[in-house]
Order: C-alpha cells, then sequence, then structure tokens
C-alpha cells in the first residue's frame, strides 16, 4: 500500500503543531513539514527536536517557496543546522538562485517540478538544467503541477521517464487555473491515473490540497489519492 | 538531419538547384519573427498566447503578407482577456501589419474548449475547424508559448486517444486516420468555401485566392497528410509506433507536435529526402513553389493579382499566366510524390487517402 500523507501546510496553515496532531489521530504515518513562508521556517527548523515525529516513516521539510538572492544563503544555513540534519528538503527550482550552496544536501535534496506561472522547473528540458547543476539531487514529483501544465500527462509521463530513478516524493493535489492547489477532484483522479504506473508503490505520497477551511477531510483525500494512484499493471517507464 | 542544415537546404544543395524566393522567404519570416516577439516581449499570462498563423508561421513571408492572429485563452474567463486582445489589434496597427482577412476567423480572443472539444459535430463550425487545424498545421506563437503548446497537445492528443483504430487495429499499419480525415475534410472545405466567397464576394481578389489554393493552401494540406502517413512510415516515428502497441500515447503525442511545429514546405522536403521520391519530382516541386513565392513577393504582380477577377482581366494578367504556369507542375509533381513513386507512401495514401 502506498505511504499516503499530509503536508502539514494543507491542513493548518501556519500551525504545524496542530497539522500533526491531525494526522496522528488519523493514523497517518507520511508527513511533509510546511515552511513555505519564510517567517515559518526558522520556528519550524527550531522545534524539530521537540516534535513527536516518532510514528512518522518518512518525513520531509518543505523550504520556502518565495524568496530572493539576498535571503538564499540564510535560508541554506538555517536548512543545514543540525536539527535538520535527517529530512529530505523539498525545494522549488526558481529559488535555487546559488546552485553550489544547495550541493551540500546532496541526495536530500529535492527538487519539484513547476506550474504553469513559474518559468522555470516545467518541463524535462528545464528540470534537466537543474539537475545538471544538482547532479546528486532527487525529483520531487507534483503531479497536480505537471497535469496543470499539460492536461493530456505527456510531460508528466516524461518527467517520470527522465528523472524516475531520482523519484523520492511525491505531491498530489488539484491544482486548479489559479495555481491553488484543491481537493482532487474526478478528471484529475483520471488524468493522474493515467501516469500512476511509473509511480513505485514505496515512495512517499504528501496530499496538499487545502482542506484547513472544511473543503474536504483528511480520509477523502487520502481516499482520493489512493484511488488517483492506482494502476491495473506495472510499466516500465 | 545534419546539424545546422534545413531538409530544405539539404535537398537543394544535392539537387544543386538555387531557390532564392524560398530563401529570401525565410529570412523575411525570420525578422518578421522578430518584429513580432519585440512587439509583444513584455507579455507574462500562462494562461493566453498571441498564435499567428499564415506566411509567418509557414516560413513564407512575402513584401504584402497580412498577419492572421489570435489570443488563444486556455483557462478561466475574466473581463480582462478584451483588454488583452484590443492591445494586440493596437500593437499591430502600431506596427503597420496587415489586418487579417474579413472572415471573422482571426483578428480576436479564441477559447480553448471550443477547439479541443469540438471535433466534429454541429459545433464544429467552420471557423473552429479552421482555427484548429491551421493550429496544428501553420501557427506560432508570439511570446510566451505555454498556452498555445497546452491546447495544441490536447488537439493532438484527441485525435490519437479517440481513434480506436489507431490503437487497437490487429494490422502493422498506424496511420491516425481520424486526424487524417479531418484534415482531408478541412482541405475540401477550402475548396468549396473558395468557391462560395467567389459568390459572396463578388469574386473580389478572386485570382490571389485562387494561386493561394493552388499552392499554398495545398501544399499545407499535402504536409498534413505527410505528417500522418509519416507516423507509419518514419524511422524516428519507430518509439511512438512500439508505444502505441502499449498502449502508451505519449511517444506518437510527442513526435507529432515536433512534426508539426516544422514548417509545411520542410515536410515535403524531408519525404522528398528519406523517400523513393525522383529528383525530377523534387525540382519540380520546389521549382515551381520558389516562383510561386517570387510572384507573391513581387508588388506589382501581387497587386495584379489582387485586382484580377473578370475573364477578360484575368486572360491580360501576366501574373496570372504565371501562377498557372507554375501551379500545373506543383499539382503534377504532388500526385508523383503520393501516387507514382515511392511504393508505401502511394499504398497508403491508396488505402487512407481516398475512401
Amino acid at each position: 500500500m502506498r505511504p499516503i500523507g499530509f503536508s502539514t501546510g494543507a491542513l493548518a496553515r501556519g500551525d504545524f503543531r496542530r497539522a500533526l496532531r491531525l494526522l496522528q489521530n488519523h493514523h497517518v504515518h507520511t508527513v511533509e513539514l510546511s515552511a513555505l513562508r519564510m517567517d515559518e521556517l526558522e520556528p519550524l527548523v527550531t522545534s524539530l527536536p521537540d516534535l513527536d515525529l516518532q510514528n512518522f516513516t518518512f518525513t520531509s521539510i518543505h523550504a520556502p517557496s518565495r524568496f530572493d538572492l539576498q535571503a538564499e544563503s540564510g535560508v541554506i544555513q538555517i536548512l543545514s543546522s543540525p536539527q535538520a540534519a535527517d529530512y529530505p528538503i523539498v525545494v522549488h527550482p526558481d529559488v535555487i538562485f546559488t546552485p553550489a550552496l544547495w550541493r551540500r544536501f546532496g541526495g536530500r535534496l529535492l527538487i519539484e517540478n513547476m506550474d504553469k506561472r513559474k518559468s522555470v522547473g516545467r518541463t524535462v528540458a528545464e528540470l534537466q538544467t537543474v539537475f545538471d547543476l544538482l547532479p546528486d539531487a532527487k525529483f520531487c514529483f507534483d503531479i497536480g503541477h505537471a497535469r496543470q501544465v499539460d492536461p493530456t500527462m505527456t510531460e508528466a509521463a516524461f518527467l517520470l521517464r527522465a528523472f524516475g530513478e531520482r523519484l523520492a516524493e511525491v505531491h498530489i493535489s488539484e491544482v486548479n487555473t489559479a495555481s491553488r492547489h484543491d481537493p482532487i477532484s474526478l478528471n484529475a483522479t483520471s488524468a493522474f491515473q493515467r501516469v500512476a504506473k511509473w509511480i513505485p508503490q514505496d515512495i512517499p505520497v504528501i496530499l496538499e490540497p487545502l482542506i484547513d477551511k472544511g473543503q474536504s477531510d483528511l480520509d477523502t483525500e487520502i481516499r482520493r489519492a489512493r484511488q488517483a494512484l492506482q494502476f491495473e499493471r506495472p510499466a516500465a517507464a | 538531419m545534419r546539424e545546422g542544415q534545413s531538409s530544405i537546404e539539404r535537398l537543394e544543395s544535392r539537387l544543386g538547384a538555387d531557390w532564392a524566393a524560398i530563401r529570401k522567404a525565410r529570412e523575411d519570416t525570420t525578422s518578421r519573427r522578430q518584429d513580432l516577439d519585440h512587439l509583444f516581449r513584455d507579455r507574462n499570462s500562462p494562461d493566453t498566447s498571441v498564435v499567428v498563423f499564415g506566411s509567418v508561421a509557414r516560413q513564407e513571408v512575402t513584401s504584402s503578407s497580412d498577419l492572421d492572429w489570435i489570443l488563444l485563452v486556455d483557462g478561466s474567463a475574466v473581463p480582462e482577456h478584451k483588454k488583452q486582445e484590443r492591445e494586440i489589434e493596437r500593437a499591430l496597427a502600431a506596427g503597420k501589419y496587415i489586418e487579417p482577412g474579413r472572415s471573422g476567423v482571426f483578428g480576436k480572443m479564441v477559447g480553448s474548449h471550443g477547439l479541443v472539444h469540438n471535433i466534429g459535430g454541429e459545433d464544429d463550425l467552420n471557423s473552429n475547424t479552421t482555427r484548429r487545424v491551421l493550429l496544428l498545421l501553420e501557427s506560432l506563437p508570439v511570446s510566451n508559448r505555454e498556452a498555445y503548446d497546452r491546447v495544441r497537445r490536447q488537439i493532438i492528443r484527441r485525435y490519437i486517444e479517440d481513434d480506436r483504430g489507431l490503437l487497437y487495429a490487429s494490422g502493422a499499419v498506424r496511420v491516425p486516420r481520424f486526424f487524417l480525415n479531418d484534415l482531408t475534410r478541412y482541405w475540401r472545405t477550402v475548396t468549396v468555401d473558395f468557391v462560395y466567397k467567389q459568390r459572396a464576394d463578388d469574386d473580389h481578389k478572386w485570382a490571389l485566392r485562387n494561386a493561394k489554393l493552388r499552392m499554398s493552401r495545398k501544399l499545407v494540406f499535402a504536409a498534413g497528410l505527410l505528417h500522418c502517413f509519416f507516423c507509419h512510415l518514419d524511422e524516428e516515428a519507430s518509439a511512438a509506433r512500439a508505444g502505441l502497441r502499449e498502449l502508451d500515447l505519449n511517444p506518437l503525442t510527442a513526435y507529432l507536435e515536433d512534426q508539426l511545429s516544422k514548417p509545411p514546405l520542410e515536410i515535403i522536403a524531408e519525404a522528398c529526402l528519406n523517400l523513393q521520391i525522383s529528383d525530377v519530382t523534387s525540382r519540380n516541386l520546389f521549382n515551381s513553389y520558389d516562383r510561386f513565392l517570387g510572384i507573391l513577393d513581387d508588388k506589382g504582380k501581387r497587386a495584379e493579382l489582387a485586382g484580377a477577377h473578370t475573364h477578360e482581366e484575368l486572360r491580360n494578367s501576366k501574373a496570372w499566366d504565371e501562377v498557372r504556369e507554375v501551379s500545373r507542375p506543383f499539382h503534377e509533381s504532388l500526385i508523383s510524390l503520393f501516387l507514382r513513386e515511392d511504393e508505401n507512401l502511394k499504398n497508403l495514401t491508396l488505402e487512407y487517402g481516398v475512401f
């Protein structure tokens, strides 16, 4: 059975402790600690030793998604602290200004493919240039972003084919035309199933739909994600 | 393909030919494209693309080429799209671009929904078919291309996904018949509409329109047919064919997307180079098209064609005589290409192109 969990930011924006409590109540063992906003990063990393994460078999940290070149070294410094040393770090390619600084994370660094608003990291060609600069980095496949960029899922298939060996985490949600992460729709489910066979069963899957205001609920989204990543027979990418 | 050399250049060199008008049209196209990119360089809208059609997309710009365009919208409908449409109109008018024709097919915003969903059926109006087919066969995004790429790929995907024969047939031949039939339907519609416009427009620009029908419109259709047949014949499509056997449609989608991004003349040159096509046929095809582009690039001849519509005017028009001189060998060479020389292409044309 696929390990499916949640991003803390999707469950309780800016309140990872509350999100973790919610997950524990639902016996979820996969989690991504979200620090999408800059002001969330330092409190999160500082708190890591005190958080009860023992029930989670997979835990990653999502680095801030928006900062400039001046802030880059500060972000890296916080992520390099000993408290964060055991965790994979998901980062968006458009905030990697100085690749040499990010190389220190080696295979712990997970590069995520981007949505249509971004001018980098959306396609195989665009992501390849990032991996060329960070050859040890792994791949975080955001299936919702890939569908938004190409609803036929052709590019998604090519992303999995090109970077399948680097695949370390999957993000799943419906990404709407305004690039907001919504609960998974039937159309998205059908699209995601087209490439599910190229996602190995043991890869951690992180749900990102915002459900902090009752848009859906945790169990429903896990069920939908499981359905969306079902496939009939395995195939080589 | 040799590094840096187009198939047209390779063919030209092989035949020892000199296609100056084709070369000039390609150079003028490069310059026109740079101007357009500059004009729209500040556009940044992932939901919309400015798409141009016709000679700019075919790499056949001549001195009086007009500019057919649409604002392609693929996303939520917002009132600002109308503003974008007006800004494009203004920018092109300021750049002294010749406006699109009066058909109403171009020069406006167009949503993606109809293009992707209405393939066939009563909602597939002439304008929708025209935009859809030309979006595949002769279009070019200016500035940001995200919406353009998304929509084109979805249309291609529909032609593949809905073609049960292509996906499930037991035979070895893999030709996208649904796509081919739509291209054929479009071409026949263009020819019928030519006669309709002859009545509706009181023969306005009859000779110029007829010249384009005999040459550039026919070229686009011929290239479209080759796109379909190359799916079966082209060595580079072997992975796509193998993918189909596994019901993996992605390689064929990518192959067609790549092929369709090439100008029609380039596709014809690929056929001349890679299939069993005689030098005589290749030379006649390209010599006549080269002469045709030369006629269109000559402002005097073009004006003469645009003004000639009565029998008397046509009889006295040297430009019209020239068009007839080049269009006949062009037509004959296309027949040789498809039906006389390469056995495989001939068999596919007979099997798929007639009934």
